[in-house]
C-alpha cells in the first residue's frame, strides 16, 4: 500500500540533484554569458552608455553567482564551465564569452536529448 | 465623440499596454520560440478587448464599478475570497513593476538598483496625491509611447514580414522535445495572463466611473478598447520580433529585464537604447500606478468607501490610505532582495489562476439586463466573452504545474 | 426601484453599496433586519452595515479576524431614509444622519489637506 507513494518520493528525490536539475541554471548561466557577449560588442561599437554597460555587467555576474551557487554539482564540467565565466574580466573578448556560451549550450542540449 | 479626447485616449492605451511582465516574456518567448507565438499576443489581445470594453460599458451604463458589481454578485463569502486573491496577486505584480523600475534607473543611471526602488516609489506615490485621475494616466501613458522606438528598430532592420505574418496563425513549431513542448505550453499561459491582467479590468472600470462616462461615451470606449489596445499589442509583438531575429542567434533568452534594450541600441545606437529605457521606464510605472490603484479600487469598492483620484486625497482618506500601504508593502517586498524575473513569474502565475474568477461576474452582469438595460451584451460579445472565459479557465487549470514543470519558463 | 415597490429577495439588497444624497459612498449593505411575524408580510425594517453585521455571514474563524480587524460595529439605516435601489442604495439623507461616514471621518483626520490639483 505504501509502495507507490515511497516509489515516487524516491524518484522525485532523484530527481532534485543531478544534471538534471541543474538544467535551467545552466541555460540560465548560456544566456547570461551570450548577453554579456552582446553588451560587450555593442560597447566596442560605442552604441551603448557607459552607465549600462556597467550594471549590466554588474546584474550578469551576480545573476552568475547565484546560478553558480544554486548547481547541486558545482564539480561538474559545467559546473567549472560557469566558475570559468566568472573569471573573465568585465571587458572580456565578446568572442570568448561566446565560446562559453556555446559550450554550455552544447552541454544543455546534450542533456535535455538524454 | 471628441477627437481630441479619443486620440488621447487611444495614445494613453497604447502607451500603456506594455509592462514588465510582457517585456520580459515577449523578450524571452522571441528568442525561444522565433514567431511561432506572436498568435498567443494576437489571441490574448482580442481577450483584453472584449473585457476590456465590457468592463467601460458596464461603468458607463450601471455607473457602478466592477468590483463593487462583483460582491452583489457573488456574495460576501465567494467575494472576499475573490478580493483576497486578487489583491495578493495585484500586490505581487505591483512589486515586480517597482523592481522593473529600480532596474531601468539603475540601467540609465548607474545609481543603486535599491535606492531607485525607493526614489521611484516615493516619485509614483507623490504623483498620484499630486495629480488628478486623468493626468496621471495620461502623464504615463503618452510618455510610454517612447516604447514606438522598438517598432522603428523592427523596422529599419527589415525582418522577414512573411515569417512574421505567419506567426499570427497558430501553430506549434516542429520538433520540440517533451521538455520543449512544455516550455511552450508554460509560454502561451504566461503570454495570456500577462496581457490580461485581471488589474487591468478593476482599473478600466474604476476608470469609467472616474471620467464620468455615460452612455455618450460607449463608442469611445469601444474604439479605445479596440484600436487602442490593438495597437498597444504591436510593441509586444516587436519585442518578440526583434528577439527571433537578434537574440535567438546569438544564443541569448533574456535574463535580465535590461537586456530587452539591447534590440534597439543594436540598430540605432545609443539614441535607440536611451529611447528604449524612457519608453520602458514609462509604461513601467504607469503600470506601477495601475496595479497599485487597482487594488485600492478594489478594497475600497468591496468595503463601500469612498474612492477615486476625481477626488482629493483628504475626500477619500480610506482610499488614499489603501493605495499608500499597498505601494509601501510592494516597495517592502522588492527589499527583500527577491529578483524582478522572479516577481514576474509570480505575478504571471497567480494573476491567471485568478482570471476566471474576475471575469465571471463580468460576463453576468455584462449580459445582466437589469444592470445594463438595453447596452447588454448582444451575440458577438457573449460568443467571444464566453469563449475567452473557457480559455483563461484552461489556462488557469495548467499554470501551476507547468510553471513547476519548466521552472517558470527556464527547464 | 422604489423604496415601497416589491423585493422578492433580500439578495437584490445584500452587497450592494450605500450613496447618500451627496453622491458619497457609505458603506455596503451587509445585513437586511425584517419585521413581521409568522403568517404576516415581513417588511424591511433597516439595513444593517458594518462588520458587526457578518456574524452569521462568515465562518466563525473568519468573522473572529474580521472582529480583531475591524472590530464589530453595526450601523441601522432605517429602510424609510431609503429613496431608491437600482446597482447601489441611495439614501435620501446625508450619510452622517445615519451614523454612516464615521470611520471616514477618523481615517481623514491622518491625511495632510495639501498638495493636491
Amino acid at each position: 500500500m505504501l509502495r507507490r507513494p515511497l516509489l515516487l518520493l524516491l524518484f522525485l528525490t532523484g530527481c532534485s540533484k543531478g544534471p538534471e536539475a541543474d538544467l535551467e541554471y545552466i541555460s540560465s548561466a548560456r544566456s547570461l554569458a551570450a548577453e554579456w557577449a552582446l553588451v560587450n560588442e555593442q560597447a566596442s561599437e560605442g552604441h551603448l552608455t557607459s552607465a549600462y554597460v556597467k550594471t549590466m555587467r554588474q546584474s550578469v555576474r551576480e545573476q552568475l553567482k547565484t546560478n553558480a551557487k544554486s548547481l547541486t554539482q558545482p564539480q561538474s564540467d559545467y559546473g567549472s564551465e560557469i566558475a570559468a565565466v566568472l573569471r573573465e574580466p568585465d571587458d572580456a573578448d565578446p568572442a570568448a564569452l561566446r565560446a562559453h556560451a556555446s559550450k554550455l549550450k552544447q552541454i544543455e542540449d546534450h542533456l535535455e536529448s538524454a | 465623440m471628441n477627437p481630441l479626447e479619443l486620440t488621447l485616449g487611444i495614445m494613453t492605451a497604447v502607451g500603456g499596454f506594455v509592462d514588465i511582465s510582457q517585456l520580459v516574456f515577449s523578450g524571452q518567448a522571441g528568442s525561444m520560440f522565433g514567431y511561432s507565438l506572436i498568435w498567443a499576443f494576437g489571441i490574448s489581445t482580442i481577450g483584453i478587448m472584449v473585457y476590456g470594453e465590457m468592463c467601460g460599458r458596464v461603468a458607463a451604463v450601471a455607473h457602478q464599478p466592477l468590483f463593487s458589481l462583483m460582491r452583489h454578485r457573488l456574495g460576501l463569502k465567494l467575494g472576499l475570497v475573490t478580493l483576497i486573491a486578487s489583491f495578493l496577486s495585484t500586490l505581487v505584480t505591483t512589486a515586480a513593476e517597482i523592481g522593473g523600475l529600480g532596474m531601468i534607473l539603475n540601467h540609465l543611471t548607474g545609481a543603486s538598483y535599491l535606492l531607485m526602488c525607493v526614489v521611484s516609489t516615493l516619485v509614483l506615490m507623490a504623483s498620484m496625491w499630486i495629480l488628478p485621475f486623468k493626468w496621471i494616466e495620461r502623464t504615463y501613458g503618452l510618455l510610454g509611447l517612447f516604447m514606438i522606438v522598438f517598432i522603428v528598430a523592427l523596422v529599419v532592420i527589415h525582418p522577414p514580414w512573411s515569417k512574421i505574418a505567419s506567426g499570427f496563425v497558430p501553430s506549434v513549431p516542429h520538433g520540440l522535445s517533451a521538455k520543449q513542448l512544455f516550455n511552450y505550453s508554460y509560454f502561451v499561459v504566461a503570454i495570456f495572463s500577462a496581457v490580461m491582467f485581471p488589474y487591468e479590468a478593476f482599473f478600466y472600470s474604476s476608470g469609467g466611473i472616474e471620467e464620468q462616462w455615460g452612455p455618450k461615451d460607449l463608442l469611445t470606449n469601444r474604439v479605445t478598447s479596440i484600436v487602442g489596445m490593438g495597437l498597444g499589442s504591436l510593441l509586444s509583438i516587436a519585442i518578440l520580433a526583434l528577439a527571433a531575429l537578434l537574440f535567438a542567434p546569438a544564443n541569448v533568452a533574456p535574463q535580465i529585464p535590461g537586456s530587452v534594450a539591447l534590440q534597439t541600441a543594436i540598430p540605432l545606437g545609443k539614441l535607440g537604447l536611451v529611447m528604449a529605457l524612457l519608453g520602458m521606464l514609462f509604461a513601467v510605472a504607469g503600470a506601477a500606478v495601475e496595479t497599485c490603484m487597482a487594488n485600492a479600487y478594489s478594497v475600497s469598492q468591496f468595503f463601500g468607501w469612498e474612492w477615486g483620484r476625481h477626488k482629493k486625497p483628504w475626500e477619500a482618506p480610506r482610499f488614499t490610505i489603501a493605495w499608500i500601504i499597498v505601494m509601501l508593502l510592494a516597495l517592502a517586498i522588492v527589499m527583500t532582495g527577491v529578483e524582478v524575473m522572479s516577481l514576474v513569474g509570480y505575478a504571471v502565475v497567480f494573476s491567471i489562476v485568478i482570471l476566471p474568477l474576475s471575469y465571471l461576474p463580468l460576463m453576468l452582469l455584462a449580459n445582466d439586463k437589469n444592470y445594463m438595460r438595453g447596452y447588454a451584451n448582444k451575440w458577438l460579445a457573449k460568443i467571444l466573452g464566453w469563449l475567452f472565459f473557457v480559455i483563461v479557465t484552461i489556462a488557469a487549470i495548467a499554470a501551476i504545474p507547468l510553471y513547476v514543470l519548466t521552472a517558470g519558463g527556464q527547464g | 426601484m422604489r423604496r415601497d415597490a416589491p423585493i422578492k429577495m433580500v439578495s437584490q439588497l445584500l452587497d450592494l453599496p450605500l450613496i447618500d444624497r451627496d453622491g458619497r459612498w457609505c458603506g455596503v449593505v451587509d445585513d437586511v433586519e425584517l419585521d413581521g411575524t409568522p403568517g404576516r408580510a415581513m417588511r424591511i425594517k433597516a439595513l444593517l452595515v458594518g462588520p458587526g453585521a457578518y456574524e452569521g455571514r462568515l465562518p466563525g474563524c473568519a468573522f473572529w479576524l474580521v472582529r480583531k480587524v475591524a472590530g464589530d460595529r453595526i450601523a441601522r439605516v432605517p429602510w424609510d431614509r431609503v429613496k431608491n435601489v437600482a446597482s447601489a442604495v441611495h439614501l435620501e439623507c446625508r450619510a452622517e444622519e445615519v451614523k454612516l461616514h464615521r470611520t471616514e471621518d477618523e481615517a481623514r483626520r491622518w491625511i495632510p489637506k495639501w498638495g493636491a490639483m
